[in-house]
């Protein structure tokens, strides 16, 4: 998956080309409005994340170049300024998704593998599997190791979230949102303890653990230790 | 455009008063040289008929001594020391029986006609003015028919006397103008002293110094509603001022700490060469740090937005019952671990904007499920009360004392100022939560008694 980044702020582009290369992505920085179309143009992207406030042409020139050019990769934008208008203004545009700064590093690589998985649309499975972990969407069934688990509704989705998204680091915000629809940063540990109350009924009697915390991120299921 | 000059209230005062009073004179003026002028036209009147008596007499004795021989010497005679007066007398055949000197009568030949008597005044051949009345003086003797007779007296005499009058009038007005113009001028200055006072005590109260106030002890009663009013401006500035900088410190003192704490952290791990398993440690410790920061920082902004009225909610039609259940299952894992008893009783829609109430609400419920002691209770009530809808939401736990609870809804106010972080909450949730009621015009309150804290959010019901 290749990924172009348009971003002036040296050690944010840095930073971010560092983050999504390691991440399994291939990935373009440029530095400035022109480069950037020229790069969007020219070469072939599955997605742009792309700042707003650049430099010789403004991002919002850029993804009207993008779109004019007829070029339909997903568009993930950047403000610094969490307004209305601007937000209204990039999706009016044709960009998929916005961020404001400062975000957090986990939320924008959830926010990209949505927006490339939303390209892709292949079927999605009926039975989610992890080791010996199985979640049975149809019949709202999960077991391990063939033995049945009884988990809430809520538990139920918060599984079949770090399920489908095996091996990638959720912010909690992020859970928080696709899983109880609260879409503002809840200043209470909500998210850990229900983690942690997943985590006893799935993981607490089992050698092989599959949910872990990563620190200062998120929460990530994965098989490998 | 006209252009209109702003007058100052001295000058309206002293030209109030000069106009005033110079009316008011010449108003006198006039009418008492009208009472004058009449005045002097009876005594003219009276003394015109009283020497027509005489002449009458003066007849009546001529005739009787024989001819009318004797009459102009008994009429000289008779005049003497009446300047300006003057007398003819005809007999009915139109002699002339006496003329005296200087008399100027209006009517030719000085022949009165029967039944056309003197006009009451007019002017002479050398523009003089004179006033005049005529009579008849019977003779005496049997059948014989009685003399005509004219007076006239002058009026010179009078004119100057008016000519006078006039003049010391204008000129007592003009003086009276300008002295009462002066007086008003002094008393505008000393009443409007208390008002020069304000202004010059007012222009010294400056950001540094919003404490003091105007003191309304000498100030006269008109004037004291605007002293007050003042004085409550004053008053409503300085706790919004307060606040402000309360605030601004509180920000740095918010910001300042996590940020030293962070910097002394990474200059200590950079100290020396440490292990990965340090290094992660640390990284993640700063990520903690760094993302709570970053969560102040997006709270502030959302209440400085509020502060600006920037923040417009939209308007949908709102189950509260649904939205506050939807996020008791979000809080469901806190509540259980507590073992808190939770009710939810009620029912109520509300427009306004879905995310920021499920945030005003949800900053309530987190509040109060961090100040609850485990095993303790919730209860979430729905009311609505004079077309208002109330959430409330009580929760047991230590009563608040009473002096802390107006100051609840401050930024980054604490109960117990010394405990710091205790309940990971930024400090700001309540801030936004009244600032979401104040966008949808609704209120906030808080009160706890007995070990019962109550919240409520008031929102305008939904109109039907």
């Amino acid at each position: 998956m290749r990924i172009l980044v348009v971003e002036d702020e040296p050690k944010t582009g840095d930073y971010l080309k560092q983050g999504l290369t390691e991440a399994g992505f291939m990935v373009d920085l440029a530095r400035d409005g022109l480069d950037g179309l020229h790069l969007a143009l020219t070469e072939a992207y599955d997605l742009a994340v792309l700042d707003v406030m650049l430099p010789g042409i403004e991002g919002w020139q850029v993804l009207q170049g993008i779109r004019k050019a007829g070029k339909d990769m997903p568009v993930l934008f950047l403000t610094a300024r969490d307004s209305v208008d601007d937000r209204v203004k990039g999706l009016e545009l044709g960009a998929d998704d916005y961020l404001v700064k400062p975000f957090a590093f986990s939320e924008l690589l959830a926010r990209v593998r949505t927006l490339l998985r939303r390209g892709s649309k292949t079927k999605e499975a009926d039975v989610l599997r992890a080791a010996d972990l199985e979640l049975d969407l149809i019949r709202r069934r999960v077991t391990r190791a063939g033995k049945k688990i009884d988990l809430t509704s809520k538990e139920f989705s918060l599984l079949e979230l770090l399920l489908r998204r095996q091996g990638e680091v959720l912010p909690r915000s992020l859970i928080a949102s696709q899983v109880w629809d609260m879409n503002f940063d809840s200043d209470t540990n909500v998210i850990e303890v229900a983690i942690r109350r997943l985590r006893a009924k799935v993981d607490d009697s089992f050698e092989l653990k599959l949910i872990h915390t990563v620190r200062g991120m998120g929460y990530v299921l994965e098989t490998a230790e | 455009m006209m252009l209109r000059r702003r007058k100052s209230l001295t000058t309206r005062l002293t030209l109030l008063f000069a106009v005033v009073s110079s009316s008011v004179l010449l108003i006198l003026g006039l009418v008492i040289a009208e009472l004058v002028e009449r005045h002097f036209e009876d005594m003219d009147l009276e003394l015109l008929e009283g020497k027509l008596e005489l002449i009458q007499h003066a007849v009546i004795s001529a005739r009787a001594e024989g001819d009318f021989d004797g009459l102009p010497a008994q009429l000289d005679a008779a005049l003497i020391g009446h300047h300006g007066l003057a007398v003819g007398v005809w007999g009915s055949d139109g002699k002339q029986l006496y003329l005296s000197e200087g008399a100027d009568f209006p009517q030719r030949n000085y022949l009165p006609k029967q039944g056309s008597p003197l006009p009451r005044t007019w002017q002479g051949k050398e523009e003089q003015h004179y006033r005049g009345t005529s009579g008849l003086a019977p003779t005496g003797a049997e059948g014989e028919a009685p003399l005509e007779v004219l007076l006239s007296t002058s009026l010179t005499h009078h004119e100057h006397f008016m000519q006078s009058f006039r003049l010391t009038m204008w000129a007592v007005v003009i003086l009276a103008a300008l002295l009462s113009g002066f007086l008003g001028w002094l008393v505008a200055r000393r009443g409007l002293a208390p008002l020069r006072n304000i202004t010059r005590r007012a222009s010294d109260i400056t950001a540094n110094s919003l404490d003091q106030r105007i003191e309304a002890g000498e100030i006269p009663a008109e004037l004291a509603e605007v002293v007050n009013t003042l004085n409550d401006m004053l008053g409503r500035l300085k706790e919004s001022f307060d606040r402000l900088s309360d605030f601004s410190s509180d920000i740095a003192h918010e910001l300042r700490t996590p940020v030293s704490n962070l910097l002394t952290q990474t200059q200590v791990m950079l100290s020396k060469v440490r292990s990965i398993d340090e290094y992660q440690d640390v990284l993640a410790s700063n990520a903690e740090e760094l993302e709570r920061l970053s969560r102040t920082i997006a709270d502030m902004l959302f209440l400085a937005k509020a502060d600006n009225h920037l923040l417009v909610p939209t308007q949908e039609p709102i189950d509260l019952k649904a939205e506050i259940s939807g996020m008791l299952e979000f809080y469901e894992p806190l509540i259980d671990e507590k073992h808190l008893q939770l009710t939810l009783h009620g029912n109520a829609e509300v427009d306004g904007d879905r995310l920021m109430l499920r945030r005003a609400v949800g900053n309530l419920l987190s509040n109060a499920i961090r100040h609850t002691p485990e095993h303790g209770f919730i209860n979430i009530a729905l009311e609505i009360e004079d077309e208002k809808v109330r959430v409330r939401i009580e929760n047991s736990g230590e009563t608040i004392p009473s002096e802390h609870l107006p100051r609840l809804f401050d930024r980054f106010y604490r109960v117990d100022s010394s405990r710091q972080r205790a309940g990971e909450g930024s400090g700001l949730g309540l801030a936004i939560t009244k600032s979401i009621a104040l966008a949808h015009n609704g209120s906030v309150s808080v009160n706890s008694t007995d070990g019962v804290t109550r919240f409520s959010l008031w929102l305008p019901a939904r109109k039907s």
